[in-house]
């Protein structure tokens, strides 16, 4: 299951992208679904586990693929740690779903915004107030409350 | 700083132009769209200039402010405009927005955090999108202006309540009104409570109004309400600017001002529009049987129907 932290926690890594830079694997890019997710969000293809070929900006290394995708790749890979999800933007909204679904374990996320899980059912813990909430309805009316504020737990 | 400012940064696969035209812009929006990407090449031109490759043409000095000694370096920029990456927890302190207050700079901050201590425009929060692309010397340049993430929203039909951030004249100006239509009128005492009382409202269509100047902040959160309820705002730049267009005041100078108000609001004056308008208002009213302030402002104004 998703677990979401709403607002400020000491518990996850806020800079993700000098985060990932500093501790990924090559072979996190030989992943099939990893490349998924490096074509759905950068429209870049994987050439090696050193390089993309990226849309925009040519063939890049993979420290310059989005800070969004950085952060994607470091749960995806790092089930047992907390990262700001806020460094993404909704378009990876729902790959984080896939990876929690997809992960044997919890997967737990920090976000200092509202992210937009689109318009479909899902089951997400608020761990600020261990809630279960299913849609985008039930989500905002604690979200709104708890972004502002410093998780403790 | 004065006035709007165009930038237009280039190389050769990628072509950004955007135009800042207050003391803070917020950059958010997808992934990918190429934030880091703009500031990146930004940053390469402040320290190499034309060397770098990169052209870059602003009337005003372009720098970027990173994370360690980020208050230290502030105190070097003057009159530039100032842009800050993601991944820069300093921006949501209060140390940062006291050095705003203070910064006769302009800030281009790329952030999806509420940064609740700055007093930001909903008309100032962009995200980014490619506008074309074409060939260019056998790359593919891409190019990419600010679109802005929130857009006017037309209110259908008569609410069922109005909800006002203020709770002085604002506040008895739009009683008023509703008094006369019938319909419940309530103030949120502040705008960090507008979420809230929205949300516990019963009635069906909720009208929220705050001053769109400094409404930023709260925005994301007030807009992800219409998930749970059917509610619109109406977010004027601020009350006393609604009354300065009302017509009430007569000024030779007002017009051009409220055309082109980015070229009158110094920004280490004023932190925010709302407060020019507020001092706009004050000095335009000083000698006139229409001296108002605060509370009495609502007294004095004609009612307007919905």
């Amino acid at each position: 299951m998703l677990n979401i932290i709403f607002g400020e926690t000491d518990k996850a890594i806020y800079n993700t992208s000098v985060h990932f830079d500093n501790t990924y694997y090559d072979s996190w890019l030989d992943d099939k679904f990893a490349r998924q997710m490096i074509l759905s969000v950068d429209r870049a293809t994987v050439l090696s586990n050193h390089a993309v070929d990226s849309k925009a900006l040519g063939i890049i290394p993979v420290t310059k693929i989005s800070g969004g995708l950085k952060t994607l790749l470091l749960i995806y890979n790092n089930p047992d740690m907390i990262f700001n999800a806020s460094t993404c933007g909704d378009n990876c909204a729902k790959w984080i779903l896939r990876i929690a679904k997809k992960s044997e374990k919890d997967i737990t996320i920090n976000l200092r915004h509202i992210m937009d899980f689109g318009d479909k059912s899902f089951e997400i813990r608020i761990k600020n107030n261990d809630t279960i909430v299913h849609n985008m309805a039930e989500l905002v009316q604690y979200a709104g409350y708890f972004i502002g504020e410093k998780y403790e737990g | 700083m004065k006035g709007s400012h165009e930038i237009i940064i280039q190389n050769r696969r990628l072509r950004y132009k955007i135009t800042v035209n207050r003391n803070i812009t917020i950059l958010r929006g997808n992934s990918a769209t190429g934030k880091t990407t703009l500031i990146e090449m930004v940053d390469e031109y402040s320290k190499d200039g034309p060397e770098s490759g990169i052209q870059l043409r602003c009337d005003k000095r372009c720098v970027v402010l990173s994370r360690g000694n980020w208050e230290r370096d502030l105190q070097d920029y003057h009159d530039s405009i100032v842009f800050i990456d993601e991944g820069n927890g300093f921006v949501k302190s209060i140390a940062f927005a006291e050095s705003v207050k203070q910064s006769d700079n302009y800030f281009v901050i790329a952030t999806r955090d509420s940064l609740f201590n700055l007093p930001y425009s909903i008309d100032e929060i962009y995200g980014i999108k490619n506008t074309s692309g074409n060939r260019y010397q056998g790359t593919k340049r891409i190019y990419s202006e600010l679109y802005r993430i929130y857009n006017p929203d037309a209110f259908q039909g008569k609410p069922d309540k109005i909800i006002v951030e203020d709770s002085n004249s604002a506040y008895e100006f739009w009683r008023a009104i509703c008094a006369k239509e019938g319909i419940v009128c309530e103030t949120a005492k502040g705008k960090s409570n507008l979420f809230g009382l929205v949300q516990k409202s019963e009635e069906n269509r909720i009208l929220a109004i705050a001053d769109g100047a400094a409404f930023g902040p709260e925005m994301e959160r007030a807009m992800s309400l219409k998930n749970v309820k059917n509610v619109v705002y109406f977010l004027p730049e601020s009350f006393e600017w609604l009354i300065l267009r009302s017509g009430l005041v007569e000024s030779a100078e007002l017009g051009e001002i409220l055309a082109h108000p980015a070229d009158f609001i110094e920004s280490k004056k004023y932190i925010s529009w709302e407060r020019f308008f507020t001092a706009l208002l004050i000095e335009h009213t000083r000698a006139e049987r229409l001296s108002i302030h605060k509370k009495e402002q609502a007294k004095s104004l004609p009612l307007p129907v919905i």
